[in-house]
């Protein structure tokens, strides 16, 4: 594994009024790894995603993508340089059909917009045919294109969340940030998305990833990064991690015999 | 005992091949293109000839409603200005045809684009708000084309424009006050066209910006759709739509003024959309045709019939709140498995 980086955040704060839900965060994630983000509730995760995808301007630092700023750069342009998230909550077009919401993706790329699809040149058609080849390809790849053709809304929920990591793959990102894809899944089903999380990453992603559960984090990520008040506590290989005091007490407090 | 027009037409048309669906068409648009001949029959309404009816306000409206719903019913943006586009496209054609000499056709385009050019520039100035600040926004925007007109002697003021020139004749067919019929056809060729273009951008890159836009713009924007510009084509869009409408009514009525082009028209056309099933194509234009129909139909009890069409608007609204014929995504399930093997 090389240990190129593909995002970089550098002194990212991010501030709410008087509440700083990012301070100083540096965080590196390099080509081809699976980092998981981790903290307690309200430590800053989401944040960071939503700062590093546009929805947030930070208040101070910088978040470099593969060596090139990102500042001032628009949510959709963001996601064209190759970055793609999931949602913490699922947030598909539950009235568009499976295949429709990973089209919708693949067409940040196609270079045909409102008056190629009017005229149906050759290009339009043909992106619009590479389109459908390639949001098939991904369902399928995902496990979900038996679904390809039904509303995204009538979807069993689990097929709900596993069709938006295939709506993040269709934007062709170089880094997948996955908002906690777990949440609400029984152990199989848990130990089915860790799979499919290595299989992402083994395709050529680079993946950073939100989650809860433990299990599932140690057993999958090559790095480990926890935040706790907005402020990066530690960043290092799971087993390194897992023994952390520091991590320990943002997680259970500190023992009463050390106060 | 519940008729699902949409669904039995749906499912005709979906087990039908690529003959028959040409055959199917042909024929609904040969009966549609006959429809003058049915001038004496039942369908007469009462105080206007049958076949002027057909032109405007049927035809016309049906125009503007297939226009605005790419707008509200696709894009989920609320234009409560709509009737600007076709002040634009009706005024473009007095103007021209008081300066110029040119002819209703060689207008038309001028009048597509200069409304267009307002879409863009309305669009480009309110886009960024959403909801019902968009709404208020362009219910001013509607209200200041009106009023400019009324406060501007260039256009007449508020005596409008008067001798506008009826389109010269064309292919033998011949267009003034005794041939409401040839109007009526050129407005169904463009209702025609621009279904076939709405239903083509549908399936492809616009139609899935626009609709999600209108399902979660912000998850939209995150997954590479540039919202703001696919806003402002559907704003275009709907624009040209309009003031091809505007100036083919000009050219009919031969009189415009800028009592015409007041805010009920923008709301009669809204209502439309949502009547018909916000969306829809068919839902818009069966919406279109029966509201502009029914006023026609019941004239004869004057000052009553805004009453009765807005009874049949609240009762239509509580028993089908979706609209007549609601955009509704039909599942083909297990297609998917197959094609993709």
């Amino acid at each position: 594994m090389s240990n190129q980086p593909v995002l970089e955040l550098k002194n990212l704060t991010m501030q709410f009024g008087g509440v700083k839900a990012l301070n100083q965060v540096n965080l590196q994630v390099n080509r081809g790894e699976i980092c998981a983000l981790i903290g307690p509730n309200g430590a800053g995760k989401t944040t960071v995603f939503n700062v590093v995808t546009g929805v947030y301007v930070p208040t101070q630092g910088e978040i470099l993508f593969n060596g090139k700023s990102l500042k001032g750069k628009n949510r959709h342009n963001i996601t064209k340089m190759g970055i793609a998230r999931t949602f913490q909550n699922v947030r598909l077009f539950g009235e568009m059909t499976s295949l429709e919401n990973v089209l919708t993706a693949t067409d940040v790329h196609s270079k045909s917009g409102l008056i190629g699809s009017m005229f149906t040149t050759p290009r339009s058609r043909r992106e619009e045919r590479a389109g459908r080849e390639k949001a098939y390809e991904i369902l399928e790849f995902i496990g979900i294109d038996h679904r390809a053709d039904q509303l995204a809304k009538n979807l069993p929920y689990g097929d709900q969340r596993r069709l938006e990591i295939a709506r993040a793959m269709g934007t062709s990102p170089e880094i997948i940030l996955l908002d906690e894809p777990a949440a609400g899944f029984n152990p199989s089903e848990k130990k089915a998305l860790a799979e499919l999380i290595v299989k992402i990453r083994d395709r050529g992603y680079t993946v950073l990833l939100i989650e809860h559960d433990m299990s599932l984090i140690m057993g999958i990520s090559d790095r480990v990064a926890v935040l706790d008040f907005g402020e990066k506590i530690a960043d290092d290989l799971p087993s390194v991690v897992q023994n952390n005091p520091k991590v320990i007490e943002a997680y259970l407090g500190v023992p009463a015999d050390a106060s | 005992m519940s008729i699902n027009l949409r669904d039995s037409g749906a499912t005709l048309w979906a087990n039908a091949n690529k003959w028959q669906r040409y055959l199917i068409a042909g024929a609904v648009i040969l009966a549609v293109f006959a429809l003058p001949l049915l001038e004496g029959t039942f369908l007469n309404t009462p105080s206007t000839p049958f076949e002027m009816v057909l032109f405007y306000p049927i035809g016309v409206y049906v125009l503007m409603a297939l226009g605005l719903n790419v707008v509200v019913g696709k894009s989920g943006l609320l234009d409560l200005g709509y009737v600007a586009f076709y002040a634009v496209g009706a005024y473009t054609a007095g103007i021209l045809s008081m300066h110029t000499k040119l002819n209703t056709w060689e207008i038309l385009p001028i009048g597509i684009a200069l409304a267009m050019l307002s879409g863009l520039v309305l669009g480009a100035a309110v886009l960024r708000l959403r909801g019902d600040y968009l709404a208020i926004v362009t219910l001013g925007f509607g209200e200041i084309i009106r009023i400019t007109a009324l406060n501007t002697s260039a256009v007449g003021g508020a005596n409008g424009i008067t001798n506008i020139p009826n389109p010269p004749t064309t292919f033998g067919l011949k267009f003034d006050l005794d041939h409401p019929r040839s109007f009526y056809w050129i407005v169904l060729i463009l209702i025609i066209l621009t279904i076939l273009v709405i239903r083509g951008l549908s399936v492809r890159r616009p139609g899935r910006a626009w609709e999600s836009i209108r399902q979660d713009e912000d998850v939209a924007e995150l997954m590479g759709v540039n919202t703001y510009k696919y806003k402002l084509w559907a704003f275009i869009f709907g624009a040209s739509v309009g003031g091809a409408a505007g100036v083919l009514f000009a050219s009919k009525a031969m009189f415009i003024a800028p009592n015409i082009f007041s805010y009920n028209v923008s709301i009669l056309i809204l209502a439309f959309v949502v009547f018909g099933g916000m969306g829809n194509i068919w839902g818009v234009v069966v919406g279109a045709v029966l509201l502009s129909y029914i006023p026609e139909k019941i004239r004869f009890i004057s000052d009553a019939r805004m009453l009765i069409f807005g009874l049949v608007l609240i009762i239509m609204m509580n028993l089908r709140p979706d609209g007549l014929l609601p955009r509704k995504k039909r599942e083909k399930i297990g297609v998917a498995g197959e094609k993709s093997k």
